[in-house]
């Protein structure tokens, strides 16, 4: 009989200490798997949005992304001249502000309006009605028109606050073309969007501003950044790798800080048990170890014993714990996005193979560490004095 | 007179100098720590602050104090460089020269309720009133809020981490117990009842318990100061990441305890119900 089947078979012979090790380890690699999941997961998430909105550079003002920075002044002729760079396919302006929506006769309730001026790149997905087309026309988010009770076709009066000082903005009527979906909508954000020309004639003033220019590259972002700085050393190109480097040296810490604090103590926790396990049941059998040694097995073989049996019972136990980390993670996931003002689409825990190989080599470590003092303990074993005790006893 | 300028990253481009000016006495500020910190500001020092990079307009001030900012899990890894001054001062400094008296405006007004639940029907009535203004209730302070949300998630950790914790813990007591197996039988053969040795058996199982908890109470005690050290020196910051209050000493007891006795009473149980010669292998 194979090393590996002698070790099952121990472990078979205690169902119950085997069964509980198992579903220990497989909790605890549930855990671990878990915290891998949330330590890049933001940030992956993060960039699959930037990455869906279709956009790959963003032109800013200042180094701060995502942040109150400087408008952009003369948005439309920078678009213009971003958009005859080479590397760049189209380009779009972004600007919002607040704004207050109201119903004839219902209540106003505020909301952020976006406008977007350039090519005809959408920055949202329209859900029901009709995408923005004709003047004075604008798209709601699902939670907007519900405050509102409003639906395609129905006329609502905006009020755009466009400037601090604005205490009694002009009103305009617009039409709502759609109900749209936008991705950085949190739960309870109430959103509009129209185009920029729109959008400042709202403000009552002349389309130009922008809070950022989002740019679609010809296939190489890099460059297109690289070119979009060499024409406006002024401004801050980024494209979504560098803007999601940004956000992880600014924000996200503080998971990745508790992921790896936990990922440590998890390991460790497992480590001290499964050792402590395979003590005790190695502790158990030293005159059966003492005894197999007698009619021949070698040193070697038993202590391949004792590491397969860790082996075993880790290995089952990772197994398991995949599935287990996976339907954690999405409970996790819902407690976490309850914090206000996080996305709809964004999640804390994101899978990424890389996560499944780091558990796996952990998981490995952990169980040839743990059998290292139970293989040390059945290697040193006196065999005549052993079983001598085993009969006395 | 001494005088140096430099430029600080502050979120309003300020432009801060030394000076030793006396007079006419200038406003007083707060700066926070860490700024205070990174440019060697100390109370007393007389600053030039200007909204431009170049220094245009600036006005001088006095450092009244060094603050600590309220720590904010949520901007963590970001190092507050900020400064404090009263109102008045502020708006002569961002406002226009040839703005009319009265014409400043500020980006929001905070308001303490005598009743915090009449919040959602205050704003309504503001919001009625004086067109333009928006007034809402302030930051969710209830079930939302960041620091619940974090308290649920890791309160979601340790049940977790409770129920790994169980598992081995039966596994380890199953094996204990059944190590015990002959003493139990011999004890039976004597002629103690099993009611009596299962007594025995829990006692033993609240006392390892109840040293086990408090050994964990211990390591928790040590490292708390160790955690909140490493983590304040890593983000400059005073947020507390790990604070073991008698609450959580208490419930963390609350839990350990009867979880340790029952493991070792449960794994027990299995064995008196075999018979006492075979339990003693006779």
């Amino acid at each position: 009989m194979n090393v590996l089947g002698f070790a099952w078979r121990s472990l078979v012979r205690q169902p119950a200490r085997s069964t509980l090790g198992i579903l220990g380890v497989a909790a605890v690699g549930a855990l671990l798997f878990d915290m891998l999941l949330l330590s890049q997961g933001l940030l992956l998430s993060m960039r699959g949005l930037l990455d869906r909105m279709g956009f790959d550079v963003r032109v800013v003002s200042s180094d701060q992304f995502p942040g109150p920075g400087p408008d952009l002044d003369d948005a439309q002729t920078l678009a213009a001249q971003i958009a005859g760079l080479p590397s760049v396919r189209s380009v779009v302006t972004i600007r919002s502000e607040s704004a207050d929506l109201q119903r004839a006769g219902g209540e106003s309730v505020r909301v952020t309006f976006l406008g977007v001026g350039g090519s005809t790149v959408r920055p949202w997905t329209v859900v029901s009605g009709r995408d923005i087309a004709a003047d004075r026309e604008l798209v709601l988010n699902a939670y907007a028109a519900e405050e509102l009770d409003a639906a395609p076709g129905d006329a609502v009066l905006v009020k755009a606050f466009c400037f601090p000082e604005d205490t009694a903005p002009p009103q305009q009527t617009f039409r709502i073309a759609g109900i749209a979906e936008f991705l950085f909508d949190a739960p309870d954000t109430l959103g509009a969007a129209t185009t920029a020309d729109d959008l400042a004639l709202a403000c009552a003033q002349e389309a130009g501003k922008a809070d950022f220019v989002a740019v679609v590259s010809a296939g190489d972002p890099e460059a297109a950044a690289a070119a979009i700085s060499a024409q406006h050393p002024d401004l801050r190109a980024m494209t979504n790798e560098q803007a999601v480097g940004q956000l992880q040296q600014r924000g996200f810490t503080y998971f990745r800080q508790i992921s790896t604090v936990l990922s440590t103590v998890t390991v460790s926790f497992a480590l001290l048990l499964i050792t402590v396990l395979l003590t005790v049941s190695v502790n158990q059998r030293l005159g059966e170890v003492a005894a197999l040694r007698a009619i021949g097995f070698s040193q070697r073989r038993v202590v391949l014993d004792v590491l397969c049996e860790s082996v075993l019972i880790v290995g089952i136990g990772g197994g398991l714990s995949l599935p287990l980390g996976w339907l954690l993670a999405q409970w996790l996931d819902g407690i976490l996005k309850r914090m206000p003002n996080i996305p709809v689409q964004l999640h804390f825990f994101v899978f990424e193979p890389n996560a499944l190989a780091v558990h796996a080599l952990l998981l490995g470590a952990t169980a040839i560490l743990a059998a290292v003092y139970p293989m040390r303990i059945v290697a040193r074993l006196p065999i005549a004095a052993t079983l001598r005790n085993e009969t006395v006893s | 007179m001494k005088r140096r300028t430099f430029l600080l990253a502050l979120s309003t481009t300020l432009i801060v100098a030394f000076s030793s000016a006396q007079t006419p006495e200038p406003p007083s500020i707060l700066v926070s720590r860490q700024l205070a910190e990174t440019e060697g500001l100390a109370e007393g020092d007389v600053v030039r602050l200007a909204l431009d990079a170049a220094g245009a307009g600036a006005r001088p001030f006095r450092i009244a104090g060094v603050y600590e900012p309220t720590p904010d899990p949520m901007r963590l890894g970001t190092v507050p460089r900020e400064v404090r001054m009263h109102l008045p001062d502020l708006l002569a400094l961002t406002s226009d020269d040839d703005a009319p008296t009265g014409a400043e405006h500020v980006a929001r007004i905070n308001i303490a309720l005598a009743d915090p639940a009449n919040a959602r029907a205050f704003a309504r009535s503001v919001n009625g009133r004086a067109p333009g203004v928006f007034a809402r209730r302030a930051a969710a302070t209830g079930s939302a809020s960041t620091f619940v949300v974090l308290e649920r998630f890791h309160l979601a950790i340790a049940v977790v981490t409770i129920v790994a914790a169980t598992v081995f813990l039966l596994a380890l007591t199953i094996m204990l117990v059944d190590e015990r197996r002959e003493t139990v039988g011999v004890l039976r053969l004597i002629g103690l009842p099993a009611p009596r040795i299962l007594l025995q058996v829990l006692l033993e199982g609240l006392l390892i318990a109840s040293a086990g908890a408090l050994f964990g109470l211990a390591l928790a005690w040590v490292s708390e100061g160790l955690i909140n050290r490493f983590f304040q020196w890593r983000y400059n910051t005073a947020l507390i990441f790990v604070q073991v209050t008698p609450r959580v000493a208490a419930l963390c007891v609350a839990i350990a305890v009867p979880l340790g006795a029952s493991a070792t009473l449960a794994a027990s149980w299995a064995l008196m119900r075999r018979g006492a010669l075979r339990l003693a292998r006779r």
